[in-house]
């Protein structure tokens, strides 16, 4: 089950990558933005569910 | 004397190789690692009540209240078959009062651009044919069905596991579907589903023996319950689904092709036999040099993928032990004076169905000079 979910940002560009998992059992993923990706589809489902993502974009 | 007839079929036929006869085809077998030989994630997982891929690659178990399973590739196979593996589900907590959404359904999923040769939605669609051995203390009707994704259409079909205990090969012919094209693409558009429990919603029905658009409570009736015994168990190799009304003899890949078709999926960065998780030895895992500080705090490391993954992955990052830095969880190890654990886990920049950039952040990197890494890695791209 997912726990949270945060943007995550590219250190070079400073642009939004993609999003960070973090499983109710403790274990993190990176998902990339692509619609083939399945939990990239799966973020999408938890966002409409009307849960919120975690943005804390670099200064 | 000249020919007055030439059988062009046979003179042809009569010329191939005994491994490209017809019904003998290459690549024949829609399904995936059918013979349960490949095992990246690792070999047995217990305590599984939630949905997901485990032990043998690209077979997924669906759950909704169904137990509690353990699921492992197992050595027990159909003597003299020619196959070295199986997978064995077997029910560790018992659920014998399902509730109506009760499911518990052993599934591969496939992409639609590499079934568009069976013309499905056409009025040449092509017969499929599923053969596979199984094996399981409970005797009884199963269910398997064919699930056109794209369309929301599926063909149930119900076959019976007569013997406790004992392997029985089983075979089902479907009829090609003359409605609802599959999408040429590199999504799931089509599954291939065996039942293992079914509660009310998915049973209450008439089972539904052709090809029509869904109906929940005609898709597995008469579907007996697997999980009503922790004495239950169930194994199954062999696998195959192909074009046509018969079923041919399984095709053996070789373990190299079939573990790359398998990466297509999902691969890590451990050593084969090892699965990826927290705590493996570092040898276990691709060891990174070259690795080119760009700022004081932070180097880029870019890995290649084995094989061209089917689209962008979800990358896991896992920490490695040996070293002698720090092993918190996610997170990798670099050398600059000595091996410092990085201050957070590993972090992704530009990702591709090719290679993945990675962030090595940290401490006291000189800008432009190179360092050298260790960490593990999955990457997972399954449909």
């Amino acid at each position: 089950m997912i726990n949270t979910i945060e943007k995550t940002y590219d250190n070079i560009t400073n642009t939004n990558n993609g999003y960070k998992i973090t499983y109710d059992n403790g274990v993190t993923s990176y998902v990339p933005l692509d619609e083939a990706n399945t939990d990239y589809q799966a973020v999408q489902e938890w966002i409409a569910a009307g849960n919120t993502v975690i943005d804390n974009p670099p200064n | 004397m000249a020919l007055s007839k030439v059988d062009l079929a046979n003179q042809v036929e009569n010329q191939l190789p005994q491994n490209l006869v017809a019904n003998n085809l290459p690549f024949r077998n829609i399904l995936i690692n059918g013979d349960m030989s490949i095992a990246q994630r690792g070999t047995s997982t217990s305590g599984v009540t939630s949905p997901g891929y485990y032990a043998c690659d690209r077979w997924r178990v669906g759950f909704d209240t169904a137990g509690t399973w353990t699921i492992s590739q197992d050595a027990d196979v159909p003597t003299g078959q020619g196959f070295a593996k199986s997978l064995k589900m077997e029910c560790t907590t018992a659920n014998a009062s399902l509730s109506a959404n009760s499911a518990f359904i052993f599934t591969q999923r496939l992409e639609g651009q590499n079934l568009q040769y069976l013309k499905k939605g056409t009025s040449s669609a092509e017969s499929l044919t599923a053969s596979f051995w199984v094996k399981s203390n409970k005797t009884g009707t199963y269910i398997l069905m064919l699930d056109d994704i794209d369309n929301s259409r599926s063909f149930s079909k119900s076959y019976t596991i007569n013997s406790a205990d004992t392997w029985e090969k089983k075979t089902l012919t479907f009829a090609g579907d003359t409605t609802g094209t599959l999408d040429n693409d590199n999504a799931r558009s089509f599954d291939v589903r065996w039942w293992f429990v079914a509660g009310t919603t998915y049973s209450s029905g008439t089972l539904n023996t052709s090809w029509n658009s869904n109906t929940n409570a005609n898709l597995a009736v008469g579907q007996v319950n697997l999980a009503d015994s922790t004495s239950n168990y169930i194994n199954i190799t062999g696998v195959q689904l192909e074009a046509g009304t018969t079923a041919s003899d399984f095709e053996f890949l070789p373990f190299d092709t079939q573990l790359q078709r398998c990466q297509r999926y999902y691969e890590s960065n451990y050593q084969y036999g090892t699965a990826p998780a927290e705590g493996s030895s570092y040898l276990n895992v691709t060891f990174y040099s070259g690795l080119i500080a760009y700022v004081t705090t932070s180097t880029r490391l870019i890995h290649y993928y084995k094989v061209l993954k089917r689209t962008k992955p979800t990358l896991t990052f896992y920490n490695v032990t040996g070293l002698g830095a720090g092993t918190t969880t996610g997170r990798w190890q670099y050398y600059t004076s000595g091996w410092i654990e990085t201050p957070a886990a590993a972090t992704t920049g530009e990702s591709r169905v090719d290679s993945i950039c990675i962030d090595i952040g940290g401490g006291g990197y000189s800008i432009g000079s190179g360092y050298i890494c260790a960490g593990g890695l999955a990457a997972n791209a399954e449909l």
